[in-house]
């Protein structure tokens, strides 16, 4: 009752602001601090401050001046075209040994239901951070010079990027399930595995399903560049002409990229959608 | 009598619904293995040249090349590392900017012509997702030469799609009667901006430029490849010499960067929401 009958201790300001004094000055500080970082690593990286605005007006210049009328001809050559099939091909199966490798480590590090809360759960944790802290070009490189050039690197490297992107997703998935059904299955006497299977497993059965499937999207999106390490695919046509300064057809090759990576993402949608609508 | 009669009849048609699902269940899992079975023939079994790998004391081998650490790089890494730390965050800042007037064209309810800006709004961000950083790092090198600046360029350009994305759904989102509210009391078009709709849209915003800023950690450490510096240069650099233990040391900096990062992000996430 006394809340209500208080009066405000302090007198109002005559001007309103957002943010009161206290507030109003860590504020201001972390955003002078920022924007001080920002203007000194500026420095320290020695960009051209100029010159950065300037690229973007170049820009338009650059794509118009030397991609310009792209050379659609070469993107339908039956050489290229395969190339695409292979790409088709590399995401997928990366995405599908990704998808099933990532299974048990995000159960592992699912802090909620880990089988071992002392030693399993860092070390899945550890798998997940890993996998995805290394850019999957970085994957490629090292595949490629373990396993030789071609598409058995590309799929490595694409599972080792999808295990590190669908590993956080699924475990973040698992941490947020219903733990009743968890805590009956405990009660009653069932172990680790059990638990798993029957009590988080339908809980998230639909999610894991649409993760899957968006995982091989991004994949795809992966995949289209596996190649200009030498992971076989569409991007090897892309480094050969990347240094062969044959501008008009990295144009083409770009667009072309740039059309499948949309067609990928509709169908990705669509299958997620029907994937949501039969739960 | 009819009574059970339409029972039984219920009965038969949940089966019938039963086995005509398990029918197309069976079937999405049969077109699923023949498909996988088709590109496992396609990359593993054609294209690999096994004989070329060497068996499995030949992948040994050229693994364990890795393992020999080269502890007199240590020093040559602190540099490159600040440099790709460095590159992310102006990365993710200018991505930021570029990405506002992006998502103000994107955003249904707010854009200025629903006809001609707003799906020009949704390309851009969907040209700037589906264009991957190596490539976007490649136009910017021949554009601006090497150096940082391509590197952050890419990466700025390759956050857009992802912040003005979230930030537009964010707006569309928001709840209309603050923004009315200001507009009633004689609030100009900047005053509804900022205090009706900013704070709406803020946390959800902060959050987004965290999560990215957190990837675009990992993107700058390979901008180096195609000639944006940073630790991607000096990886290019080991491997090229065939020094395998550098190698692994700069992979080791990345991991460390990462790990960083994402302690970095969880706070400041945490601070944020």
């Amino acid at each position: 009752m006394t809340e209500l009958t208080k009066t405000p201790s302090t007198p109002v300001a005559e001007t309103w602001s957002r943010y009161r004094f206290p507030g109003s000055l860590y504020r201001f500080g972390s955003l002078l601090g920022v924007l001080v970082f920002l203007v000194y690593s500026l420095h320290f990286l020695n960009v051209d401050i100029p010159l950065l605005f300037g690229a973007l007006g170049g820009l338009v210049g650059v794509v118009a001046e030397r991609y310009y009328p792209p050379d659609l001809a070469y993107v339908t050559d039956p050489g290229y075209l395969a190339t695409v099939v292979d790409t088709l091909q590399m995401s997928f199966l990366g995405a599908i040994a990704g998808v099933f490798l990532s299974i048990p480590l995000a159960w592992f590090s699912a802090f909620n239901v880990s089988p071992n809360q002392r030693l399993l759960f860092p070390l899945g944790r550890f798998g997940v951070i890993s996998c995805r802290a290394i850019h999957e070009t970085i994957w490629t490189i090292l595949f490629v010079s373990i396993l030789g050039f071609g598409m058995l690197a590309g799929v490595s490297a694409l599972t080792m990027f999808c295990v590190g992107f669908a590993g956080k997703l699924f475990s973040d998935e698992i941490e947020a399930v219903d733990m009743g059904p968890v805590d009956a299955m405990r009660a009653a006497g069932a172990n680790p595995f059990q638990v798993f299977v029957f009590a988080v497993v339908p809980q998230v059965r639909v999610a894991f399903t649409g993760i899957a499937i968006y995982t091989w999207d991004v994949a795809f999106r992966a995949a289209t560049v596996v190649g200009f390490f030498g992971g076989g695919g569409m991007g090897w046509y892309l480094k050969r002409n990347v240094q062969q300064l044959e501008n008009l057809r990295v144009g083409a090759i770009i667009l072309s990229i740039i059309a499948m990576v949309l067609i990928a993402e509709f169908i990705s949608g669509w299958l997620r959608k029907v994937v949501n609508r039969a739960k | 009598m009819s009574a059970t009669d339409s029972l039984a009849g219920s009965l038969n048609l949940q089966t019938g619904l039963r086995r005509k699902r398990q029918l197309r269940l069976a079937l999405i899992w049969g077109l699923f293995i023949l498909f996988t079975a088709w590109c496992v023939n396609g990359t593993i079994i054609e294209d690999t040249d096994w004989s070329r790998i060497g068996g499995r004391s030949g992948v040994l081998a050229s693994f364990g090349r890795y393992i020999q650490l080269d502890l007199g790089l240590v020093s040559e890494l602190i540099l490159p590392t600040i440099e790709t730390f460095m590159m992310a965050c102006v990365g993710t800042v200018l991505g930021c900017f570029f990405s506002l007037p992006v998502a103000w064209l994107g955003a249904a309810n707010v854009t200025p012509s629903r006809h001609i800006l707003y799906p020009v709004g949704r390309f851009l961000m969907v040209l700037s997702r589906s264009v991957h950083e190596i490539v976007w790092a490649l136009i910017f090198v021949s554009a601006v030469g090497l150096g940082a600046l391509p590197g952050i360029l890419a990466i700025a350009m390759r956050s857009v799609g992802f912040i003005s994305k979230i930030t537009a759904e964010a707006i569309e989102n928001i709840d209309a009667k603050p923004v009315e509210a200001i507009r009633a009391v004689g609030g100009n078009q900047f005053q509804v901006m900022y205090y009706g709709i900013l704070p709406q849209i803020y946390p959800v915003v902060l959050a987004t430029v965290i999560f990215e800023w957190d990837i675009n950690i990992r993107r700058s450490a390979v901008m180096g490849l195609v000639g944006a510096g940073g630790l991607g240069l000096l990886f290019f650099r080991q491997m090229n010499s065939f020094n395998y233990g550098g190698v692994t040391m700069v992979i080791l900096a990345i991991l460390l960067l990462i790990v960083l990062g994402e302690v970095i992000s969880h706070y400041l996430r945490k601070a944020v929401i």
